[in-house]
């Protein structure tokens, strides 16, 4: 076996042992992936949560915002980051960050914190950059911000949209 | 796998390894270019949640990092970095440093939302490529030394062909988890309507198709076309060894992920960019005297 020969087989190695492992435990820790996409399928009878961003220009008007056109960086991450937000996982970690260890302590614990703890800062944040691209004198600019949450109860092809809460943030 | 029957069935030319370090560098370069790094940087850092090797770097590191300012030169040094790498200039070096600031970057977005797999398959082949000879030909540096590196066909071929095994693995892995985790029940008529429909409903999606709602009405067909997707994922690998049957695979793959837009509001542009990496590139460049 020629040097070349040694070097690509261990190139194929560091590549494709790490993905056997993902694979035979169904587990992503990046950089490792396993390709479990909708490995699931979808469930009729499952209900489904889901989120709409609005905003509330000057002029009074309320208009959809998709965040996609503010941090396109989210680019098919979006929906995900807003769930995790919601469910406050970002103080669910071994290592939180000192400002979430701080707001948790004051709160009691986790079980005390409300939901979406952290949401106001990332409605502030796409509240921000919508503005930001627009004159300060225009009536299009935001007032405020929210996140309508909405319900699918599953179980049939209909009543997708039952309004459950919603989150608003001034700006 | 013996050289000589790698170099039969992928290219075995420094041009054609050339060309697919432009495809997938050229790839992440665009897509860095499009991407506006400083609004990112306005994203609140609360609400990180540092994945898999990316818990090992330290909160003040993020702190810093998650500004406009320092996403601005985060995106600059991936610019300069990619530029070099995609021309072939000083390859050696920019394909590394382009591979590890992917890595980072793309374990960075993913700490903030899910494990999106549309990059993943690319920033391994940024792997394959830093650790291989791409930059012998089809590159500035080429055109800068004017002196041929001699090196057998294999070094050239097998990265290639370790590319292509590695697209290959995605698609057949993902159908051997479906079998495994869900059975014969991912053939259900409502698994698609279902699925379809819940990524239609929100607008945190990055398109607002809603072919979804159409799906009830012939659902009776579906579990048909979702075999034919598995069967599809299934056979994938021969678009790897049997030239022939590759175009009609790939061209399944297209359809596929046109579908996955149009139905559920998923892209994979990044992965469809990547089906570049089955061109026969020596093909090309003899039949139209390019080299």
């Amino acid at each position: 076996m020629t040097r070349l020969h040694l070097k690509y087989a261990l190139l194929t190695a560091a590549i494709f042992l790490p993905l056997l492992w993902a694979f035979v435990y169904v587990r992503n820790v990046y950089p490792v992936a396993t390709w479990n996409v909708m490995m699931a399928g979808g469930l009729l009878e499952r209900g489904r949560s889901y989120w709409i961003l609005r905003g509330e220009t000057v002029s009074g008007e309320t208009v959809d915002i998709r965040p996609i056109n503010l941090t396109n960086a989210m680019y098919s991450r979006t929906w995900a980051m807003v769930n995790a937000t919601v469910d406050n996982q970002s103080f669910k970690l071994q290592n939180i960050h000192p400002t979430n260890a701080e707001l948790l302590r004051q709160a009691g614990g986790l079980e005390h914190l409300p939901p979406a703890a952290r949401l106001p800062d990332l409605l502030r944040a796409w509240g921000n950059l919508y503005n930001e691209r627009l004159p300060t004198s225009s009536t299009e600019r935001l007032k405020a911000i929210r996140l309508d949450m909405y319900r699918w109860e599953g179980g049939r092809y209909a009543d997708y949209d039952k309004f459950v809460e919603s989150w608003r943030q001034e700006l | 796998m013996a050289p000589g029957i790698v170099n039969r069935v992928v290219p075995s030319s420094a041009f054609a390894l050339g060309v697919a370090r432009v495809v997938v560098h050229g790839t992440f370069l665009v897509s860095v270019l499009v991407t506006s790094f400083s609004a990112l940087g306005q994203l609140p850092v609360t609400i990180l949640r540092p994945t898999g090797a990316m818990k090992f770097l330290p909160w003040t590191f993020y702190d810093q990092l998650l500004t406009p300012a320092g996403m601005t030169i985060l995106k600059l040094a991936m610019v300069v970095s990619l530029v070099a790498s995609t021309a072939g200039l000083l390859t050696s070096v920019s394909t590394k440093t382009s591979f590890l600031m992917v890595l980072f970057y793309q374990g960075f977005v993913r700490s903030f939302g899910h494990f999106n797999h549309d990059e993943m398959l690319g920033v391994y082949c940024l792997a394959v490529l830093a650790f291989t000879p791409c930059g012998d030909e089809f590159s500035l540096d080429q055109k800068l030394r004017k002196i041929r590196k001699d090196r057998p066909a294999f070094a050239y071929a097998y990265p290639i062909l370790l590319m292509q095994l590695l697209m290959a693995w995605v698609y057949f892995s993902s159908f051997l988890i479906k079998l495994r985790i869900a059975g014969l029940s991912y053939l259900s008529p409502d698994n698609l309507p279902a699925l379809a429909i819940y990524h239609s409903l929100d607008n945190l999606h990055d398109t607002a198709f809603t072919w979804a709602f159409w799906l009830p009405q012939v659902k009776g067909y579906l579990p048909a076309a979702v075999a034919l997707v598995l069967l599809w994922e299934f056979l994938f690998p021969l678009a790897v060894f049997f030239p022939r049957l590759r175009w009609w695979i790939l061209g399944g793959g297209v359809v596929f992920h046109l579908s996955t837009l149009f139905l559920m509001n998923i892209f994979f542009p990044h992965q469809l960019a990547l089906y570049l990496l089955f061109v026969n590139w020596d093909h090309l460049a003899r039949k139209f005297k390019f080299r």
